[in-house]
């Protein structure tokens, strides 16, 4: 797989210290950060004496934190539902907004809205659809006729979360698949429509398959933004004092670091969080190899 | 070469700059002060810092005020990093977790060297921070919980208002004829009572003592809140859920948590804190005790206090300035803030606190020590209330069974406790 051209001799020179920067930050904040913590997940450390080692004893913990188990399966039980709602919904919005219709520009700007709108302010919002008593939602529910629904109680609070991410996701979803939709040649579908093949044809046999890199890079992407998916879901379930009805992955990991006093224990579950990512990433590579088409 | 110029002169207005930051004086020293509260408490604790700086020359005092939050965050990092700021706000709750780690600097020798200078404080104040080697931490303010009320609401209804003989079910009687549906529109409009009963503090720890029942064992080793009258004081206040007096937790969200500010509830049970809030609000509201339970009258103290790093390199220094602000004048400043109660009795019985907002009764705030127990303080205390207030919001949005649930928490809420032994 080589791609473009290659830099020679004095292009190199210039190309790594352009990159100088980027593999300064790389180091010290990402690597660096991540093997520090992948060594104080061997330790005890409040942060206020001297880390102490603790050998395996953090990661044996985490078997038994019923509260991080429960946030480890809420985690996933949101990625479950958060990627493939991202991935279909965006990818269905691109190819409606891929055709030659009026004021598609409008309606692209409509959905790409949300990913430039801070999470706090459009979190506000769904309180205001979501309230139980005040609820736009259960106001339209009950003119319907039907008995008003608790969206944010511990009960449906997963799935209300759920939908409020994918909404504010399709919109960065649906530019990549965009991209990916206007790469197709156009020859394609004429010849295939002179051949009698139907629009639906046309989707599975020609566009679904040609759209495959931009599917595994949207895949790819929101796995990894749901594995640390934490702003909204906090936003719209925070219950007074840093309380959440869907404690995720993430917020088990923070509070266990800065108000539990247990930064091992945090490291431990970051670190589990971590190769989770790890693991599917391997997989989706895996998926690539054997049924992504480029061209 | 305009350009290596123009980098050069950047260098050296910039140490020249950083030459500029260090300490001017001789023997001048500068210590950091860093707490939580709200943007308006910044302007009081300058003029706090600024009259103290009179007084001492050679100390400047930096204030850093953080929410809530993002203070415990930054307190964190600043310690783990070994840059500890000098003064910092304790709850008093947390304060074991803090002392016990040996992140704070003994002030018995400070208080020996001062003698009586603990003599005007309110002593139920002062329990919270005392250890077997001494004071490791000096009350600021306190707050008692009292029962906020709002006249207007009460009037309307015809029921007159709460004194200092009512009981739980007093209560409950005048919550549910607070309860209104204005537009008949099967929405309550207007709740008999809102209330926090996520944290132990406003309402749940004062049910439970009256209830005769208790919170925790001294020896921190045992959850209490499931044994004797505990059990009695959670059915009250599932009751106040399961009658509709009182917003459930959920509900209280999309109100923006406080229900009496937004003039929607006809009472609160609530520190002085919120009394700036109230006012602002302009809502007609006065104070009473809290109410009676079977087994006698109880409200929670709590303070707010201040502790010195344990490796402060300016201790002399920072004692002198929580001398200051714990000294009368000190303290008269921060009755002006209206957020508390000022620890010094001297301050808390004159003009500076009674009369700081003219018709509210706040004599009820001073009373309710007779009968306060200090809010318990206990290491793990953050993951114990979380694992109790986490635990039982189900409880009260009428998702989950009390009694089960309750037994479920306190087993894990006894693990906490002995995780941290």
């Amino acid at each position: 797989m080589d791609y473009g051209l290659k830099p020679l001799g004095r292009e190199k020179l210039w190309l790594w210290l352009m990159l100088v920067p980027t593999i300064i930050g790389l180091a010290f904040g990402t690597i660096g950060s991540l093997l520090a913590t992948l060594g104080l997940s061997f330790f005890d450390w409040d942060l206020i004496n001297p880390p102490t080692w603790a050998g395996t004893e953090n990661y044996a913990a985490l078997f038994e934190n019923k509260n991080y188990i429960e946030a480890f399966m809420n985690t996933l039980k949101f990625s479950a539902l958060y990627v493939p709602g991202v991935v279909i919904i965006s990818l269905l919005l691109a190819v409606l907004l891929n055709r030659k219709i009026r004021g598609v520009g409008i309606f692209r700007t409509i959905y790409f809205l949300p990913t430039v709108t801070s999470a706090v302010a459009t979190a506000l919002v769904w309180n205001m659809i979501y309230g139980k008593e005040t609820g736009i939602l259960n106001f339209m529910l009950e003119t319907l006729g039907f008995a008003p629904i608790c969206w944010l109680c511990t009960n449906n609070a997963m799935m209300s979360v759920v939908i409020v991410n994918i909404w504010g996701a399709i919109g960065e979803g649906m530019i990549i698949f965009l991209a990916g939709l206007t790469a197709i040649p156009r020859d394609y579908y004429e010849a295939s429509s002179l051949d009698g093949a139907n629009d639906f044809q046309q989707f599975f046999r020609i566009t679904l398959p040609l759209v495959t890199p931009s599917i595994f890079f949207q895949t790819l992407m929101s796995a990894i933004n749901a594995f640390q998916a934490y702003d909204y879901i906090y936003m719209l379930t925070r219950r007074g004092q840093g309380d959440s009805s869907v404690p995720v992955a993430v917020y088990s990991i923070y509070r266990n670091a800065f108000h539990f006093f247990r930064m091992g224990d945090a490291s431990a579950q970051a670190i589990q969080l971590a190769l989770l990512v790890a693991v599917f990433m391997a997989i989706m590579f895996w998926w690539e190899r054997n049924y992504v088409v480029y061209e | 070469m305009k350009s290596k110029l123009f980098v050069l002169l950047v260098i050296a207005s910039l140490m020249l700059a950083a030459c500029g930051s260090k300490p001017a004086a001789q023997g001048s020293v500068e210590i950091t002060f860093t707490m939580w509260g709200a943007p308006e408490e910044l302007t009081v604790w300058q003029a706090v810092v600024d009259d103290f700086h009179k007084a001492n020359p050679n100390i400047t005092v930096k204030v850093d005020v953080s929410d809530w939050d993002s203070y415990w965050t930054k307190l964190n990092t600043l310690i783990a990093g070994g840059t500890p700021p000098d003064v910092f706000a304790m709850d008093a709750p947390l304060f074991l977790d803090w002392q016990s780690r040996g992140a704070l600097l003994n002030l018995q020798p400070y208080i020996d060297a001062n003698p009586g200078f603990l003599d005007g404080f309110y002593p139920q104040t002062l329990t919270a921070y005392k250890t077997a080697d001494g004071y490791y931490g000096m009350p600021r303010d306190f707050q008692t919980i009292v029962l906020f009320y709002n006249k207007d609401m009460f009037d309307a209804a015809g029921v007159s208002y709460p004194t200092g003989d009512w009981t739980y079910d007093d209560l409950l009687a005048a919550a549910k004829k607070l309860t209104i549906d204005k537009d008949k529109d099967g929405k309550i409009d207007q709740y008999g009572i809102w209330s926090d009963t996520w944290d132990m503090e406003l309402l749940w720890s004062e049910a439970i003592w009256s209830y005769g029942g208790d919170i925790i064992s001294s020896d921190h080793t045992k959850t209490l809140i499931g044994e004797g009258g505990a059990r009695d004081a959670w059915k009250f206040i599932d009751s106040l859920y399961k009658e509709g007096v009182m917003p459930t937790p959920t509900t209280s969200g999309e109100f923006g948590f406080d229900l009496f500010q937004s003039n929607m509830a006809a009472m609160t049970s609530i520190g002085h804190w919120a009394v700036p809030g109230y006012v602002g609000a302009k809502i007609n509201f006065d104070v009473a005790p809290m109410p009676k339970g079977p087994a006698g009258q109880a409200t929670s103290v709590n303070s707010a206090g201040f502790v010195i790093s344990k490796d402060s390199k300016n201790a002399d220094a920072a004692f002198e300035f929580i001398k200051f602000a714990l000294s009368e004048a000190g303290q008269k400043r921060l009755a002006e803030l209206g957020f508390a109660i000022p620890v010094l009795k001297s301050v808390a019985e004159s003009d500076a606190y009674l009369k700081q907002l003219g018709t509210l009764n706040q004599q009820v705030f001073l009373d309710s020590i007779a009968f306060a127990r200090t809010k318990p303080v206990f290491k793990g205390y953050e993951e114990w209330a979380g694992i109790v207030g986490d635990g039982l919001i189900p409880v009260f949005d009428g998702e989950a069974e009390l009694n089960a649930t309750l037994d479920e928490l306190i087993a894990a809420a006894d693990k906490v406790l002995a995780a941290n032994k």
